[in-house]
């Protein structure tokens, strides 16, 4: 993280910076990992370029109930994602959601409920059943179609432009995201992010 | 050493100390092992309700965090916590803090510090900063430990539960007061009683709530400080004497503040048992302590009641009763003591009557001896002293029992005293006179109740007895006695005097050769006339009443007149003439006699020497006693007087009786020896009447015998008499002596001594003893009777033995080696 400088520090208030114009086809290679330096498996991090809005606005997907978990745990979505959770397993599941981003609950239901939520609001949106509190899953609304979720190994990588971001890197279980940062991108970026 | 009258005394207390001391032994490791017991007890029991008080907490907070997380759970519950619907928490928090009977309930959110509380003053319960703390503590408490803390002022029990959407966004607390409730809650299940003191911004320890009494738990806040500075989780305080174990722990602990529980046990249930038993084994112990005594006490009166008996049996034998027989009843040591006991009881009776036996009795007849028989007298003196009764002392004396003995010897002697003392016995009157043996052969028998007549009578018996032949030892033996009789009252008042009297009435029957005597006081003049005699002689000594007489001795074949034997006789001044059988016994025992014998010698050599002068050359022989044969000094006395006088030793002859010789043979033969040595002629004077041997006179250096006169007298009548007369001479001249025949009182006698060899001779038929100046005249005469010429003075054949003339070697005695 030599080359990220921190200049400005805000709580949860997002910050378009003004950047260079982009140069496609920049490849960022990601490695998160915790204070022990551990790598981190689904850390979310989201890069901002202050001009790029989500796409897909109307796009849909799903979060699988399978084996009383959240599949997959952490889901990021752009703003305006509808998203439906199917259950598959044979007890019923009661989904939930107290996040500011996005409240909403599905009533104890089996099988694939018939409306899919939409999520309109950036922000973090935790998953919960009534019925099984060990049952948690995150969905990470962003306004930004630049975003990846770490595998196994902690690395992501990102395909976009050349050019000056801000990101925001996510651990689950953490209510809000870390601090934006900035960077600059320049063709193939290899950019460490330890989480605290 | 502590001294003991009885042994059972002494050993009641060694074993009575024994048994207390191993009581004592017993006993006090006992009450300082009970009185620990009682505080390990008190201790476990406080360490025991310490772990059921943790416990206690931990069930609480369990079930109340519990209760508390049901309303965290709660989805409407959640859905207002999410939803920040202030309101509706608060209402829902008040509801449940109801249902679980908490005292305080919040929440405080996760991310905006938000607090939501039931109680208004949640400013004063974290304080304007004190946000962070408290939810950091909060988080702390996630550990599930315990949690308390002082909120305004009052300890609480804290419960926090976090609220999950499905992540914590919040935590309920709930408080619980620690207040008296828990205390007896806690006391309810822990028997002990529970005290909480807290201590708040540096200010002094205060009480909380206690279940024991005011006074403890006031003493327990000002204790706690000291034990809290120190660190301490175990103490003990004393209360008004009571111990009470107190375990302290720290519910809440922070810079300021403090809260602490105190559980406090007291020792005294468990020492309350515990000294019921201590007092219940000194109970026993007094108890056994008491059996034992009694049975000691028993038991060793039992070992020494026997000894006490004993003892008392060892006394009565001191005092000398040795009758009872003690009684052995075990077969124990005091039972072995017992037998000893009475061995020795047997032992000094057998012992004591011997003594008796001994002081009382005559060992030899059996009879009583003088001194029993002086107590008889004396007890019949008593007897009779009121009565007008007479009593008998009478003393029987053995003539001639001294030669008896002598002659038939002492078994034969003693056989014969026994007989007499049998008859005397036979013949008393009653039951209660007494025989006794006064001395060798004298005898004495009281008569009691008896009147001269009577005496006289037993007297008379007596001698009728003896008239006959006497048998002993299947010999017949004449007895003759001598008889005094002495009366009481008459003759003496008491027993010395009647023995005394009796005793001279005995000497006067002797004298007078009567069958018996009683005493009458004419007979008293006698007796002391004899004692003046004794004083007497030693006068006549010194003042010349002594005459030297001379009884003529012959040639028994060529009667040629000898020599003559020297006597003596005492022409006392008042009395006239005094044969020497009346003082010459005397003067033997007295000592007198060696006076005698000096003077004897020095007139025989005064007379020798006179004769001398006339031309008369004959032999004067002196009689020796005893005494003078022990007389060292005689050989050199007589030496001198002889030398003095100018004398041969020839001319002087000795005398001695066998029993001279035997008193002191050693010094005897000492003395005759020197004296044989110095040429003197020696004679054995009265053969026949002892008991030396010829064998035993052999070996002495004597040259003559002279033959007792009682054989020669009527030897011309008693053929017995002859004949032990001529065996005597034939003896005699074998052993080279010459013999002279005593006691010849007529011719035939002479001749017939003549004819059995006799050498000499003396006797009334040749001459009475005469005084000197006579014994010129006598031999004059005898020399014209026999037709004999006097020539004597040249003949010095007289001196020498005539058996021995035609001897050869010369005998040693012989003159002319006697020069040398």
């Amino acid at each position: 993280m030599g080359s990220a400088i921190v200049r400005l520090r805000w709580m949860l208030v997002l910050v378009w910076v003004a950047m260079s114009p982009s140069v496609p086809a920049a490849e960022l290679t990601l490695l998160v990992s915790d204070a022990n330096g551990k790598p981190v498996t689904d850390a979310v991090v989201a890069l901002y370029d202050g001009k790029t809005p989500a796409v897909n606005p109307n796009a849909a997907g799903k979060i699988v109930q399978k084996n009383k978990m959240f599949n997959p745990k952490v889901t990021i979505v752009q703003t305006g994602t509808s998203i439906n959770f199917p259950n598959e397993d044979t007890v019923r599941h009661h989904v939930y959601s107290f996040s500011p981003a996005k409240k909403f609950e599905l009533k104890l239901y089996a099988g694939v409920p018939t409306n899919p939520v939409p999520f309109e609001q950036a922000g973090v949106v935790t998953l919960g059943c009534n019925i099984h509190d060990s049952m948690v899953g995150y969905i990470y609304v962003v306004d930004t179609p630049f975003f990846a979720k770490t595998d196994e190994k902690g690395k992501a990588v990102l395909k976009l432009n050349d050019g000056q971001y801000n990101y925001q890197a996510w651990l689950p279980g953490q209510n809000k995201p870390g601090a934006e940062q900035k960077i600059t991108i320049e063709g193939v970026t290899e950019v460490k992010i330890t989480l605290p | 050493m502590i001294k003991f009258k009885h042994i059972r005394s002494r050993i009641a207390f060694t074993f009575l100390t024994v048994v207390v001391a191993i009581q004592l032994a017993g006993l006090l490791p006992l009450k300082y092992a009970l009185s620990k017991h009682a505080d390990t007890l008190a201790e476990e029991q406080i360490n025991v309700g310490e772990r059921v008080f943790v416990s206690l907490l931990q069930h609480n907070t369990q079930s109340l965090k519990q209760a508390t997380q049901v309303l965290a759970a709660d989805f409407a519950f959640r859905e207002a916590v999410a939803t920040n619907d202030a309101e509706t928490i608060e209402s829902a928090l008040e509801s449940y803090q109801g249902r679980i009977h908490a005292q305080i309930a919040y929440y405080i959110s996760n991310n905006d510090n938000l607090v939501i509380g039931t109680t208004d003053n949640e400013q004063t319960l974290f304080g304007a900063n004190a946000k962070e703390d408290a939810r950091q503590a909060m988080l702390e408490n996630q550990s599930g430990t315990l949690k308390f803390d002082i909120v305004a002022g009052k300890p609480y029990q804290l419960i926090t539960v976090p609220v999950k959407a499905p992540e914590t966004i919040g935590w309920i607390v709930m408080g619980f007061a620690v207040d008296g409730r828990l205390a007896s809650q806690i006391k309810q299940l822990t028997h002990l009683d529970v005290t909480f003191v807290q201590k708040m911004h540096q200010r002094d320890w205060q009480l909380v709530s206690s279940t024991s009494t005011p006074e403890l738990s006031n003493l327990l806040v000002k204790t706690v400080a000291d034990i809290y500075r120190q660190k301490l989780s175990l103490h003990s305080v004393d209360l008004n004497g009571q111990a009470y174990h107190l375990k302290i722990r720290s519910l809440h602990e922070t810079k300021d503040d403090a809260l602490l529980v105190v559980l406090q046990g007291s020792v005294e249930p468990f020492t309350q048992d515990l000294n019921t038993l201590f007092k219940v084994m000194i109970l026993l112990t007094f108890i056994g302590v008491l059996i034992f005594a009694v049975l000691i006490w028993y038991v060793s009166r039992k070992t020494t009641e026997p000894i006490a008996a004993l003892v008392k049996d060892a006394d009565n034998i001191a005092i000398g009763d040795y009758e009872k027989e003690i009684q052995v009843n075990s077969t124990d040591e005091v039972g072995h003591l017992a037998k000893a006991l009475n061995s020795m009881r047997e032992a000094v009776l057998q012992r004591s009557l011997r003594i008796q036996r001994l002081a009382f009795n005559d060992e030899l007849t059996g009879l009583s001896n003088r001194l029993a028989f002086n107590q008889g007298v004396h007890q019949a003196i008593m007897t009779h002293a009121d009565s007008k009764q007479k009593l008998s002392v009478i003393l029987i004396n053995i003539h001639r029992f001294k030669p008896i003995n002598q002659t038939l010897g002492r078994d034969f002697g003693d056989d014969l005293l026994r007989h007499v003392g049998q008859v005397l016995k036979q013949n008393v009157l009653g039951e209660q006179d007494m025989v006794a043996r006064l001395d060798a052969d004298e005898f004495a028998v009281l008569l009691q109740q008896t009147d001269q007549a009577k005496a006289t009578r037993y007297a008379d018996k007596i001698q009728q007895v003896f008239e006959r032949p006497v048998s002993v030892q299947g010999q017949a033996i004449d007895v003759r006695t001598g008889i005094g009789i002495a009366l009481y009252p008459d003759h003496g008042l008491d027993e010395e005097s009647l023995l005394n009297h009796a005793e001279t009435a005995l000497q006067e029957s002797r004298a007078k050769k009567s069958p018996w005597i009683v005493y009458n006081t004419a007979l008293e003049i006698d007796q002391s006339e004899t004692l003046t005699l004794i004083s007497d002689l030693k006068e006549a000594i010194q003042h010349d009443q002594l005459l030297l007489y001379i009884q003529p001795k012959i040639d028994v074949t060529t009667r040629r007149a000898l020599g003559g034997e020297a006597l003596i006789r005492w022409v006392h001044p008042e009395k006239g003439m005094i044969f020497p059988d009346q003082f010459i016994p005397f003067a033997e025992q007295t000592g007198v006699i060696s006076d005698l014998t000096n003077w004897m010698l020095l007139r025989a050599c005064q007379v020798l020497a006179s004769f001398k002068k006339q031309g008369l050359h004959i032999t004067l022989a002196v009689n020796l006693s005893t005494r003078d044969l022990n007389n060292m000094e005689l050989p050199t006395q007589i030496g001198h007087l002889l030398s003095s006088h100018g004398l041969d030793a020839k001319s002087l002859k000795l005398e001695i009786t066998e029993g001279s010789l035997m008193q002191d043979p050693e010094r005897a033969e000492l003395v005759v020896k020197k004296l044989a040595a110095m040429g003197l002629h020696l004679s054995i004077d009265d053969f026949g009447t002892g008991y030396s041997s010829l064998a035993y006179l052999r070996q002495l250096p004597v040259q003559e015998l002279k033959i007792d006169r009682s054989f020669v007298m009527f030897m011309d009548k008693n053929s017995g008499d002859a004949s032990i007369v001529k065996s005597t001479i034939d003896l005699a001249h074998n052993l080279g002596l010459i013999v002279v025949a005593e006691g010849i009182e007529n011719e035939f006698v002479l001749n017939q001594l003549a004819r059995l060899g006799c050498n000499e001779g003396q006797g009334y038929f040749i001459g009475k003893p005469m005084p000197e100046k006579d014994f010129s005249v006598w031999l004059e005469r005898w020399e014209g009777q026999n037709e004999i010429d006097i020539d004597i003075g040249d003949d010095l054949s007289y001196a020498i033995n005539p058996l021995d003339i035609d001897q050869q070697p010369p005998d040693p005695f012989k003159l002319d080696t006697l020069g040398d």
